[in-house]
């Protein structure tokens, strides 16, 4: 049987892309600039067009391809692979910017984005559990090493080796679930395992539901659920700004689009056990994450614990049924992407002379001076507390909808609740930036060029969809099909 | 022309939004122009919104209906009309809003640009409040008027601005979720097809449910009113919001909670509605006296006028709550009163913080004699809040209590006593401000009411005069909704699904 290996070649083409973004900066001068942003972009495009070209399966999360192999190309995956994508075109301008203006623009930072590219496009589109856990560590690695790019300074490396540790536990964590899924079916392919699943199971049910539990440890970690969050603050403050704008969206995008396709495909036949687990997990990371959220002083770390929230709202729409979960899954993942990649965004483009906003005097008074990045930033911050008209609010409208459909309006209570507790973080920052005086000088840059664009078009984005969320709720049902 | 009339609603919520984008894009230091151009815009919706009030017809239907899909997937729509709880609520945003940009011309010195456009989007989503008939779209518009409010308090605010817009900004939103939570379980209720209310007033609901849907929709609403004790947010936000941000608050975004009861919880959860009743009107009545008592020993004539709103408010809940249809119809005319006497106090309290840059009722005395035609002014507008005959308020009052006494003679007999607190604490406060001698030199040669102010203030006295008169003008158009309205609640507790437990 000859194997078809087009549903890898998302994933094949933009880690050669960071090869080849590698080389051009082995012959670039080393005082230059990096120019591989250009082609960086040109890579994720054509992957993004080859994505969309594939031939497309609909049903069926766990099958394994016909061809054979264990990527597929389902809409799940078509849907999950186009948004890592985009994020990581928005992601990559953002970046430079920073990069250069802490005076460290090297270039291999966007080899090492695309590379956890290639990771987050292999990881949503895996059938199988070895390849699923190849994606993770590609991901992982490359994630590693740009938490600690910015090498001047400590705190950077000190939160790569934080994240590295924890990461390298949650990955042994997986590795064992899945070691112990394979003992009960005899094999790491979905469809192995859900069939198994399906039929008897005898004494072997508890070492299933271990299995299961392993497996959301794993996750757990990758999302930063509560109680595997820990890791979340340190490692998204001390990261360079722009490396934490995408990594705690692109992460979450495809981890949560890993999460869905092994709990409602692979797992499916045990949900009535996981799901009060996984219940639990969302309103302990709903509470967890915005009550500490409260505390911080410092922005990043307080945006940090807000994505720690996010996953458990989006963990909230887990516990419906498969088809409608994932589309508030999806929808969700859309809405906090663009919103929490310009929230981070604002803060990375601000940076200059290697300084950057930290806390909420940094940014006192910024309305004054700049309106515009003033005005993206409350729209971002309004859609992250969840206000109508804006993305954050047709997600978290999808999530618990999902939830009470499923009989879990307790889920959706917390969860509603905790929104408006968050309202009160995220408000400071607005406050600071249009209620408070003006600093006596004036330290940020000026935005201009394609970071600002980016900011702007997720500020665009998050508007759009907030007010026609029709089409994104089209995406949405066709990305779902496969859970059908 | 006839485009226009069948999108008189849309056009009434656009146009303001469409004059917020047009001051955005007028250059920063053209302050008049901005100033100007949002007033037209306002004075524009006022026009149509007086139009409005000629087209409707006394019946009880919904009138100048629209309905477009907005997210049909979900069952979205966006469907707006107005009928008798509504048609004046929009009359009243549309006539308060030009009046407070009028009222804060010249006080108002700083991000004029951004104030005008602020107080343009809220009219755009309080005015869209009273018109939806979507749930979502009503969820919709009832956030999105807390976003400018938010600003405009906190922005142009006192002292402790921030504090009091922060406070704000929760309270409501805490309990607005509660009623997304209620909305979505209702949602779920029905059958996950449509949010709209008239199909979502036809879904059967399990008693038991519909008393926790009634009291997270309560809540919500109660919150906003505000009802005791549940109020604490409303004398900060009022007392630190600039003038215009006061009278916003006070005269139209108070009677969203108090119509959220007539237009959603109510038709929606009647049974529930008919068992919560004598709490909600013991709750109004301890909100009454409370409200009446704390005026008494305020100092601030903001705060004064902020307590005195939660004894109003008392009144029109505790009409509600009496499901009687003169109660009611007092209710929903008490609102418009409310709106335009606690207007208009806040308006000549914010005149004095602009002539005395203080808000201390012990900071003046005497008035009377430096100020005339201020004084007169101010005299009628106290004498209209406090419900004298003559003004709208005694009606409003009267039919309200008239309507509540054959329900609980208790409660009615107590809310009368409140009356007569509201007559101590206004006459007593006029008497500390404009009577006496001038004690403090600085008041002693203060400039009378000018023009600009003389035109905010004379519009809102003759209407409180006029709907003291002719109230019948007004009431001939709520009636019929509200007719119908008791009638349902009344069949409800009769029919025998009613009596189930």
């Amino acid at each position: 049987m000859t194997i078809d290996f087009r549903p890898a070649l998302p994933a094949l083409i933009v880690a050669l892309t960071g090869v080849v973004a590698l080389v051009i900066d082995a012959f670039t001068p080393r005082a230059g600039r990096s120019r591989t942003q250009s082609v960086c972009l040109t890579g994720l495009a054509a992957a993004l067009l080859v994505t969309f070209s594939l031939p497309v399966r609909i049903g069926c999360p766990a099958c394994s391809p016909l061809t054979g192999g264990s990527v597929v190309s389902d809409t799940w995956s078509v849907a999950l692979q186009a948004l890592v994508l985009v994020v990581g075109m928005l992601a990559l301008p953002l970046s430079t910017a920073y990069f250069r203006a802490i005076d460290q623009d090297r270039g291999e930072q966007n080899a090492l984005i695309m590379f956890a590219i290639a990771g987050m496009l292999g990881l949503v589109s895996s059938v199988e559990l070895i390849s699923l856990f190849i994606s993770l560590e590609i991901m992982s690695v490359a994630l590693y090493a740009l938490t600690g790019s910015r090498r001047a300074r400590s705190d950077s490396q000190e939160a790569a080796l934080k994240y590295f540790v924890t990461g390298a536990f949650s990955s042994a964590f997986f590795l064992y679930g899945v070691a112990w899924l394979y003992g009960v079916s005899g094999g790491t392919t979905f469809d192995r395992i859900a069939s198994t699943l399906a039929s008897p199971l005898g004494g072997n049910v508890g070492c299933a539901l271990l299995a299961s539990g392993f497996l959301l440890v794993g996750f757990g970690f990758k999302i930063a659920a509560v109680p595997f969050h820990s890791w979340a603050p340190d490692a998204y403050q001390g990261a360079p700004t722009s490396v934490t704008a995408f990594m705690s969206t692109a992460v979450k995008v495809a981890a949560f689009g890993a999460l869905t396709r092994v709990f409602h495909g692979a797992l499916f036949p045990l949900a009535d056990r996981w799901i009060p687990l996984l219940a639990a997990l969302a309103v302990l990371t709903m509470i967890v994450g915005n009550v500490s959220a409260l505390a911080q002083r410092d922005l990043k770390r307080m945006l940090a614990y807000s994505s720690v929230a996010h996953a458990g709202y989006v963990m909230t729409a887990l516990v419906s049924q498969p088809p409608q979960a994932a589309a508030a899954v999806f929808i969700y993942l859309v809405a906090y992407s663009v919103t929490n990649l310009g929230a981070f965004g604002v803060l990375a483009v601000l940076a200059k002379d290697g300084k950057e906003p930290l806390t909420l005097a940094d940014i006192s008074g910024m309305a004054r001076r700049r309106p515009f990045l003033s005005a993206a930033m409350a729209v971002f911050l309004v859609s992250l507390t969840g206000v109508p008209l804006t993305a954050g609010f047709i997600g978290k409208l999808r999530v618990f909808a999902a939830a009470i459909s499923a009989d879990h309006a307790v889920l959706a209570l917390v969860g509603l609740l905790m929104s408006a507790v968050s309202a009160y973080y995220y408000l400071r920052v607005v406050v600071a930036m249009y209620m408070e005086p003006p600093q006596d000088e004036d330290r940020w840059a000026n935005v201009t060029g394609a970071a600002g664009l980016v900011i702007a078009l997720c500020a665009l984005a998050v508007l759009m969809l907030g007010v026609f969320p029709e089409r994104l709720f089209a995406w949405a049902q066709t990305a779902a099909q496969t859970f059908r | 022309m006839s485009y226009l009339e069948n999108n008189t609603l849309s056009l009434l919520i656009l146009l303001p939004v469409a004059g917020a984008l047009v001051v955005a894009l007028i250059p920063r230091e053209r302050e008049t122009l901005q100033k100007t151009a949002a007033l037209l815009f306002s004075g524009l919706v006022f026009w149509f919104a007086l139009g409005l009030i000629r087209g409707f017809t006394a019946s009880p239907a919904m009138q100048f209906v629209e309905r477009k899909a907005w997210i049909p997937a979900y069952g979205v729509s966006y469907h707006v009309g107005v009928d008798g709880l509504s048609l004046w609520l929009v009359a009243l945003t549309a006539l308060l809003t030009p009046l407070a940009l009028l009222a804060s011309w010249s006080s108002i010195d700083a991000r004029i640009k951004e104030f005008n456009v602020f107080m343009l989007l809220c009219e755009a989503g309080l005015i869209g409040v009273f018109c939806a008939l979507d749930l979502l779209l009503f969820y919709v518009f009832w956030e999105a008027t807390l976003i400018p409010m938010y600003f405009l308090i906190g922005i142009w605010g006192h002292e402790r601005r921030i504090y009091a817009a922060i406070k704000f900004f929760i309270f409501t939103m805490t309990g607005s979720v509660l009623m997304l939570v209620a909305l979505l379980v209702l949602y779920k209720a029905g059958g996950q097809s449509s949010f709209d209310l008239t199909s979502l007033q036809r879904v059967e609901i399990d008693p038991a449910l519909q008393m926790w849907l009634f009291a997270a929709f309560a809540l919500a609403f109660a919150v906003k009113v505000p009802l005791f004790p549940l109020h604490t947010w409303l004398p900060d936000a009022h007392v630190e919001a600039p003038t215009a941000g006061s009278v916003i608050l006070a005269g139209v975004l108070l009677k969203m909670g108090a119509y959220g009861f007539l237009r959603l919880a109510i038709p929606l959860f009647p049974h529930a509605a008919a068992r919560f009743a004598p709490w909600i009107g013991a709750l109004a009545v301890v909100g009454i006296i409370y409200g009446a008592l704390v005026c008494l020993v305020q100092t601030d004539l903001k705060k004064l006028i902020a307590y005195s709103s939660i004894a109003h408010m008392g009144f029109v809940m505790l009409g509600i709550a009496s499901f009687t249809t003169i109660g009611v119809v007092g209710a929903v005319y008490q609102m418009l009163n409310h709106g335009i006497a606690t207007g208009a106090l806040f308006i000549i309290a914010g005149m004095l913080h602009d002539r005395r840059d203080t808000r201390e009722i012990s900071e003046f005395g005497g008035l009377g004699g430096v100020m005339p035609w201020f004084s007169a002014l101010f005299l009628l507008v106290g004498l209209a809040s406090i419900a004298v005959p003559g003004f709208g308020g005694f009606v409003g009052e009267i039919l309200i209590l008239v309507g509540s006494w054959p329900k609980s003679p208790a409660l009615t007999i107590i809310a009368v006593l409140g009356i007569v607190l509201a007559a101590g604490y206004m006459l007593w406060m006029i008497e500390r401000v404009l009577h006496g001698p001038v004690k403090h030199a600085s008041n002693s040669c203060l400039r009378d009411l000018t023009a600009r102010e003389a035109f905010v203030l004379v519009p809102l006295v003759v209407l409180t005069i006029f709907m003291g008169v002719a109230s019948p003008l007004f009431t001939r158009k709520i009636t019929p909704t509200v007719n119908i309205l008791v009638h349902k609640v009344s069949m409800e507790t009769r029919s025998p699904s009613g009596d189930a437990r």
